[in-house]
Formats: C-alpha cells, structure tokens, sequence
C-alpha cells in the first residue's frame, strides 16, 4: 500500500516539480510579495514634488498646513527611531524624546533627527514643498499655475502646483490649481482650516489656545492588562507576547490559504491531464484507486512544503545576512510571533486543521479535474469554488482587528470554511465543548468530502463521466429522485 | 495446475438502460492465445474492463487467477487498454519503469528491463526522450512495452494492432508469440481477423453485447460450413442437375455455382456428382473459408436476431 502511494506520489512531485511553472511559481511569488509590499512606499517616493504657495498676512495657515503635510514623515521618523515604544508602547528611548523635543521647537523634521542623533535613514521625500508666493494676486499667480512662468525650486525652475489664498477675517479660502485629480493638498488645507477655526473658537470663548497641545502632555496613560498575562514577567500587562498567538494564528490561516489557492491548480491541471491522456485504466489496474488519490495528494502537498520550505530558507538566509540591519525593536517582536507558532496549544489544532483543510480542497480540485477533459471545462467548475476560497481571507481580515467577532464564530461551523477559522479562533478563549465539536465537524467534514470526492473521481475516470453528469449524479442523491444516467 | 487466469461466469454489465454486455460466459485456459473478437461496439473492452476489475459487473461472476479480481492479482496482468495514454512529460525509459515499478519490480530491475526492451524494439535511441517527442507508433510501442516489462503470466490486450502500421503489426504479432512461448496467456481482442488467425488457439466473439461463438478455429470453420465453387457451361442448370443427389446451391455467380457440402462430404465427392450428372464443367475449386467470413455470418446472424427481437418487443408494445 505505502509502496504503491509513494510511487504515485513520486511520480506526480517529480511531474510537477520539473514544469516550468512550478519555478516560475518559485520565483515570482516572493518577488510579486515584495512588490505588493513596497509598491505603496514606491508610489509615494516616485510622486513628483509638488510646489506650493501661500498668500496670507500672516503664517498661522502655512504652519499649520506644513505640519500637516509632514504628519507620516514624523510618524515614520519616530517608528525608526524607537519601534517598540511606537508600535508596542514601551517607555520611549532617549532619540525619541529628544526628537519629539526638537520639534515642538519649531525645528524641521531633518533637524529633529539631527538632535536626535539618528542613524542613516533615508526619509520618504516630502510630497509639497511651500515656496515663497511669486505673486499676491490670482491674475498674477495664474501664468505660475499654467507654467507659462517658472518658480525657482531647489530641482530648478518648476511651475507652481498650487497657490492658496487666506484673506483676513471671515472671506472664503481660495485654492487654486490646474491638476484636478490630485487632491491631497485640498484635503489637507481644509483640515488646516478646521484646526484654525478650532482656535479661533477657543480664542473668542477665552480659552489659551495652547491649552489643546498642553492637554496631550498631560494625558494619563492608560495601561492594557490582562487576568491571564502570556508573560509572568510583565505581571498582568498586554505586552506583545500577548498578541503574539493571535498574530502566530492569523499567519497559520494565511498560510493554509495560501497553500490551497496556490497549489490545488496543480491537482485539477494533473488530473485533467490523465483524463485527457486516458491513462486511468492503466493506472487502475496497477493502484487502488483510494491509494492513487493519497498519492496524489500527498504529491501536492510535498510541491507546496517544497515551496514553502525554499521560501522560509530563503528567508531565513536573508534575515541572518541582513540581520544586524533590523532594528532589534522589530526583530523582537517578530520572533516572539514566529515563537508563538511553536506553541502546541496553537501547533496541534491547527496543525489537523491544516491536514483537514488541505485534504477537503484538495479532494474536491481532484475530483472535478476527473470530469473535465480540458481547462476550459474546468473553469467553469472552479468560479464557485474559487468565490468560495475568497471567504476565508474576508474572514482573515475579520480576524485581525476581531477574532472574537461573532461573524468568525458562527462562519467557523460551516465545514468549509472551519480549518481557517479554527485556526483564527485559537487564541481567543473557547470554551472545550466548543473546540471538541469544530474539530469533530471538521474530521466528519472531510471524510464525507473524501467519501464523495472519490466517488465522483471514479465516475470521472472509469465511467468517463463529465461536466454535464455532475448534475444528473447530485440529483441522484436526492431522495426519491432517479436520475435515467 | 493452478486456476485458469480468467473465467467470466454469466456477467452482465448495464449502463443506464443500455446493456453493454449480457451474461457473457467465457474462460482463459492457461498458456492459451485466446482471441476476443467483434465489431466495434460489441462489448469486448466493457467486459475486458470487468475481467479486470476496473469495472464491477451488475451480474455474474468475474475470476482472476482463481479469485475475484484484486491489486494483488492484477501484479500478474499485463494491460493494454484500448485507449491509449501516456504521461507525455516522461520520457519513455521512465514510463516503462515507472508501470513495472507499480507493478512490484523494484526500481534497479525496472529500468534495466525498460532498457532491454526499448533496445529490442528499436526505440534504444529514444529512451530518454519524452513521450511527447515521439511518433504515434513509437508512443504505442512505449505503451505495450509498459504493459509487459513485468513479466506478467497473463496478457491482456485492448486492439492491440489499431494504430500500426504493418510492419509493427508484423513486430507485435512477434513480440506475442515470444511472451506466449515464455509462458504466458494471452488475450487479445481485435476486429481484424487475419491477426487472430494466425496467433489464435481459440476465439470467442461478441456481437451486440453477446457472445455469439466460443471455440476453436476449426470449430469456426465448421459453424460456418463448407462448399465447392464449380463453373459449368452455360446454359447447364447445375443447380437441378444435383439437387437428386443431395447437394444444395447457395448463390450463383454467371456459371460459378457454389455448392454446400454437407456433413461427412468432400469436395470431390462434390465434383464426382457432377461429372455423374454429365455437368460440362469448366472450373472446380474448393472453396477456402477465412475467419472473416465466419465473423461476418455470425455477427450478421446476431444483428438479425437482434432487430427480431426488438421488432417484436416493439409489436408486443402496441398490441399492450
């Protein structure tokens, strides 16, 4: 039996892993992955500076409006100079103090990293620069506006992007600008304007405008604890090994998507393939059909181990070689997430769920590929399943801001969507009957689908049934409903 | 001496209201060339599927080496199915070892044997190069090669000559012979009957699903019975001139006269009647019986009773 599946399982990782897509599958999907992370900071470094003037009598709009504009450089500053007071609320180090310091000062954000003694980081480039106004009137300005006439710029003569008029007392704002789709400036203009309508108000009630930015230094800090810390050390208070079981299982769900939407392509395109090249009745008269399934699907999965093994070594290279250059600030967090994986309260469920879950996609991608003779038959039976796919990652997502949502709870009871949401639901404190019947669920779930998924591959490849039986064999099910097939 | 490799007992195999093969009896002796014969449609490769367990039959009973059929029994099938198939990635030394792997050879001896009798078969430069990269007769060489690196004791093969031109036809035909002299059984089922004449000891043939004849060659010859083809002047009514003497006419063809002989009866016995009735005879030849000849007859017997059949079920329906 082991002997006749190995073989089959051989055969089929050997097939796979010696077509062209298969590296093509290697390659690019780090490569895709790291693009879809970097394009948001490669969009934004590749915008343009954009120049802009202010016309008022005094400077309160443009200070305003410039601190505004600097609002994701500051916060992408601080985040490199102390990531775990930023994004895990420790105590800040001392370059974060002396860098918030530097710019209540009224210094600017390079010089604030100055004071700070910052190492080398290179800071998105800022989007809109302000230039001293080469005009006051709007039909002056208008020829700036147009590029007819050039503003110096430190890249050289440029045209103005915008020209923003504030009169004195209660006259309308006016922005004016030829480019009407980028409006990230109009936005942040009127957000300037309501901060200063905010301290005009204040003003006129009596009340010491500075009294607002006074207010935020003496908020009181309010410390997330917990009955049941992860960490003794940290006595009850949520620290990021806390999180991390929730972070761990959102990865684990992510990464069982991934393993079925990436590699179940491989079982229908195989299958269809032996279809098409009528080799059942060879295979079927030298292997049991249950162990030629297991065989099979035992191939896919070494495919996707494969690739997830090459990726994680390959990251793992990457992370000793670049090491020194991740901020421990960062580098902690992220390992007390990869420890949690390795937790086996978290491991073993979903270790089966990942078993399960592969093995009920994966049965249901062998045994469609076993009605269709070519791709194009196959697509028609794949759209649901694939609409299907797409819930689990709704659900994902759910998951990160709220694994308690009782959506994820009650999509968990669906059979197909269970080994994800298993998953997700872990950490979360479920009660034992509750994780006794989801894995109970899930184990009868995917036996009725192996149960059915053989059967349907065996109507597919003996009996040569096809995309127009699937019909007529489900309404056999159907109690008291004959199907003349 | 152990269980013949293939008894059928009374099977029936239905697909919805059609019935594909209906309570088709028949047996393999062991070390037998048995020919499996019919027109397309006939029911061979439905009942081929079910000796081999590929296909569950709705009645009856299937036996293979003396036991329903099972993986451990098929280790000594070879099979070729009608419809060919092979992984068009691998290459053809992999095929072969790959199904004799299957099969229970171990790896090492799969591929020496792959080897052997690629080389044998002229494919040696073409080992290692994928079944996509080769020609169609070339790919059905691949695929009978799989079906036998294992040394089966038993030979199951679905058409094996469709596809081939006649010198590979001539190559198989050889290649059969050799397995049957090393010991094999094999069963072939074809619609072409010259094949069958030369390499048969027995035949079994089907027609709509039914067995129709299962003997020897000779008892084929003799179902179809034999005649005498004699040319007389014309004019000369042959016909009358023998009736008297017990011979029958079938057909007469200008002045050729072909005359059935009847059981116990030569020819010359034939010619002797003749020359007695002072027939001027100017043409006499035995006439030669092929096995097409017998196929055709049966087979058109079978339609025959068959469109009876349904023609009185179809009046049974109207008079109800």
């Amino acid at each position: 039996m082991i002997r006749s599946i190995y073989l089959v399982a051989r055969r089929d990782y050997l097939g796979y892993v010696q077509a062209w897509g298969f590296w093509l599958g290697l390659l690019l999907t780090p490569l895709l992955l790291a693009v879809a992370i970097m394009a948001p900071t490669w969009a934004e470094n590749s915008q343009p500076t954009r120049y802009y003037a202010v016309i008022e009598s005094g400077t309160s709009f443009s200070t305003v409006l410039n601190s505004e504009l600097n609002e994701n450089r500051v916060e992408m500053a601080r985040l490199s100079l102390d990531p775990a007071s930023v994004m895990g609320g420790a105590e800040p180090n001392e370059a974060l103090v002396a860098f918030d310091e530097a710019l209540q000062s009224g210094a600017s954000i390079e010089e604030a990293l100055d004071r700070a003694g910052a190492p080398a980081f290179e800071l998105p480039q800022a989007g809109f620069v302000q230039v001293p106004a080469p005009a006051t009137t709007q039909e002056a300005i208008t020829p700036y506006l147009l590029g007819d006439q050039l503003i110096d710029t430190p890249e050289g003569p440029m045209p103005l992007f915008a020209a923003i008029f504030v009169p004195d007392g209660d006259g309308e704002i006016e922005y004016w600008s030829e480019n009407v789709t980028a409006d990230t400036l109009l936005r942040r203009a009127k957000s300037t304007e309501r901060t200063l309508a905010e301290r005009r108000i204040f003003e006129r009630a009596g009340v010491d405008p500075t009294l607002l930015s006074r207010a935020s230094q003496e908020t009181r800090p309010v410390t997330e604890r917990r009955a049941r810390p992860a960490s003794a050390e940290g006595g009850s208070q949520v620290t990021m090994a806390d999180r991390a079981p929730f972070y761990a299982s959102v990865l684990m769900a992510f990464m069982l998507w991934f393993l079925i939407f990436s590699v179940v392509n491989y079982l229908l395109m195989g299958t269809i393939e032996e279809r098409s090249n009528k080799i059942f009745d060879s295979l079927l008269t030298s292997v049991k059909l249950p162990h030629m399934l297991a065989g099979k699907l035992l191939a896919v999965l070494a495919v996707a181990l494969t690739l997830m093994g090459v990726w994680a070594i390959g990251t793992t290279i990457l992370a000793t070689a670049l090491g020194d250059m991740i901020d421990p600030g960062i580098r902690g967090p992220i390992f007390t997430v990869l420890g949690s994986v390795g937790d086996i309260q978290l491991l073993l469920p979903a270790l089966l769920s990942f078993v399960l879950g592969y093995l009920m996609y994966g049965a249901v991608f062998l045994a469609l590929g076993s009605l269709c003779d070519t791709i194009q038959e196959a697509q028609t039976l794949m759209t649901p399943l694939i609409v299907m796919l797409m819930v689990p990652m709704f659900m994902i997502t759910v998951a990160i801001s709220d694994p308690e949502s009782p959506l994820i709870a009650v999509m968990s009871w669906v059979p197909f969507f269970t080994p994800f949401l298993l998953i997700l639901r872990i950490p979360t404190v479920l009660p034992l009957w509750e994780i006794t019947g989801l894995l109970v669920l899930m184990i009868a779930a995917s036996l009725l689908v192996l149960w059915l998924a053989s059967r349907v591959y065996r109507a597919g490849a003996v009996h040569g049934a096809g995309v127009g039986d699937v019909g007529k064999w489900f309404g056999k099910l159907v109690p008291g409903k004959k199907s003349k097939a | 001496m152990g269980p013949a490799p293939l008894e059928l007992d009374a099977v029936t195999k239905r697909f919805g209201s059609f019935t594909a093969v209906r309570d088709l009896t028949m047996s393999v002796p062991k070390g037998s060339i048995v020919g499996f014969l019919g027109p397309n449609g006939a029911g061979k490769s439905t009942s081929l599927r079910m000796a081999l367990g590929v296909l569950s039959p709705d009645k009856g009973k299937v036996s293979l080496f003396g036991a329903q059929p099972n993986i451990e029994s098929l280790r000594h099938v070879g099979f070729l199915p009608e419809e060919r198939g092979l992984y068009k990635k691998m290459t053809a030394r992999a095929t072969i070892s790959y199904f004799a792997r299957l099969k229970g050879m171990s790896a090492g001896e799969s591929r020496k044997r792959a080897d052997e009798l690629l080389e044998r078969m002229g494919l040696g430069d073409f080992a290692r190069s994928r079944v996509s990269k080769l020609s169609k007769g070339m790919s059905q060489k691949v695929q009978i090669l799989s079906s036998l690196a294992h040394q089966p004791d038993f030979l199951i093969l679905d058409e094996p000559f469709s596809g081939l031109d006649p010198v590979n036809q001539q190559g198989l035909e050889n290649m059969i012979i050799e397995e049957h002299k090393r010991g094999a059984t094999i069963l072939f089922s074809t619609h072409v009957m010259e094949h069958a004449e030369r390499l048969c000891d027995s035949i079994v043939m089907m027609a709509r699903g039914r067995k129709v004849f299962d003997g020897t060659l000779d008892e084929a010859f003799g179902a179809l019975g034999r005649a005498v083809l004699i040319g007389v002047s014309a004019g000369f009514d042959l016909d009358a001139a023998l009736k008297p003497k017990g011979f029958h006419i079938n057909e007469r063809s200008g002045d050729i006269w072909r005359v059935r002989l009847p059981a116990g009866v030569d020819a010359q016995d034939a010619l002797r009647a003749a020359i007695d009735a002072g027939a001027p005879i100017t043409s006499f030849r035995p006439e030669e019986a092929r096995l097409r000849d017998v196929f055709v007859s049966l087979v058109s017997e079978a339609e025959a009773e068959d469109l009876r059949q349904s023609l009185a079920a179809d009046t049974a329906r109207k008079v109800a």
